[in-house]
């Protein structure tokens, strides 16, 4: 790997933490079961991880989106059918059994923010849920009837603001994992209809 | 990226089919290069080393870092 290269792996791309693991987990076990050729599709992919694990573990078929240039370029070196999209925009209509997205989901005061991909990769704005509402507003639309989104929601955000948010938009929510941390607590949220 | 996908693929501003155009393929047919175009509206969606980039024109040009 070249230094520029090794660049783009350190600074502009969110690498996998807590909060990927946690979602790969909880997706992984719900979707081992799911049919040849359903479609997953993740959302903000970053690195690919979470995407990878799903198309290591389960028969689906895994899409893995992301805003970032460098991260769609890292999800396909890993293997990974990648698309550069604004969330769920280029989708088609009822086209995706499982969405899978681990958001910006860090409440950010809007002085300190700085303006680089690192940034969009964590900063979810004053609320924490600038990107979180637009997504749950459109998912909808290319999720297929019976399909689920599979969403991480830190304590930091407001779990029950988010649930509410999906609610409005005719979504039910279960809770399928969650971890503590000595300043959050993590939880993924399935989302049906 | 694989031609299958142009099936659940539409255009981000008016939802229509996009058509696959000036395809470069490679040995195992996959696609890497051309263009995604809009039936409806005719905007172009470039393909890049393999990548289809779907953003809208106004966010193509964004880039924070």
């Amino acid at each position: 790997m070249g230094l520029e290269d090794q660049r783009d792996v350190e600074t502009d791309v969110y690498q996998p933490a807590e909060d990927s693991h946690l979602l790969a987990d909880a997706a992984c076990d719900d979707l081992a079961d799911a049919d040849e050729g359903s479609l997953v599709l993740e959302v903000g992919t970053g690195s690919g991880y979470v995407a990878g694990r799903i198309d290591d573990e389960t028969p689906a078929r895994v899409i893995a989106a992301d805003l970032n240039p460098h991260a769609v370029r890292q999800a396909r070196e890993a293997g990974l059918e990648a698309v550069r999209a604004d969330l769920v925009a280029p989708f088609a209509d009822g086209a995706l059994d499982a969405v899978v997205f681990n958001p910006p989901y860090l409440p950010t005061d809007p002085d300190n923010e700085w303006d680089d991909w690192m940034e969009q990769a964590l900063s979810g704005g004053e609320d924490g849920r600038a990107v979180i509402d637009p997504f749950l507003a459109e998912v909808g639309r290319v999720l297929a009837p019976d399909g689920s989104v599979y969403l991480l929601v830190s304590s930091l955000t407001g779990v029950d603001d988010v649930v509410e948010e999906a609610g409005e938009h005719g979504f039910s929510a279960a809770a399928v994992a969650d971890e503590s941390f000595p300043f959050e607590t993590l939880t993924v949220l399935e989302l049906f209809r | 990226m694989q031609e299958s996908l142009l099936e659940i693929l539409c255009c981000p501003l008016d939802k229509h089919e996009l058509e696959l155009e000036d395809a470069d393929r490679d040995d195992a047919d996959e696609i890497i290069g051309g263009d995604l175009v809009c039936t409806e509206c005719g905007e172009r969606y470039p393909i890049e080393d393999g990548i289809p980039n779907l953003l809208p024109p106004d966010m193509r040009e964004e880039t924070p870092a």
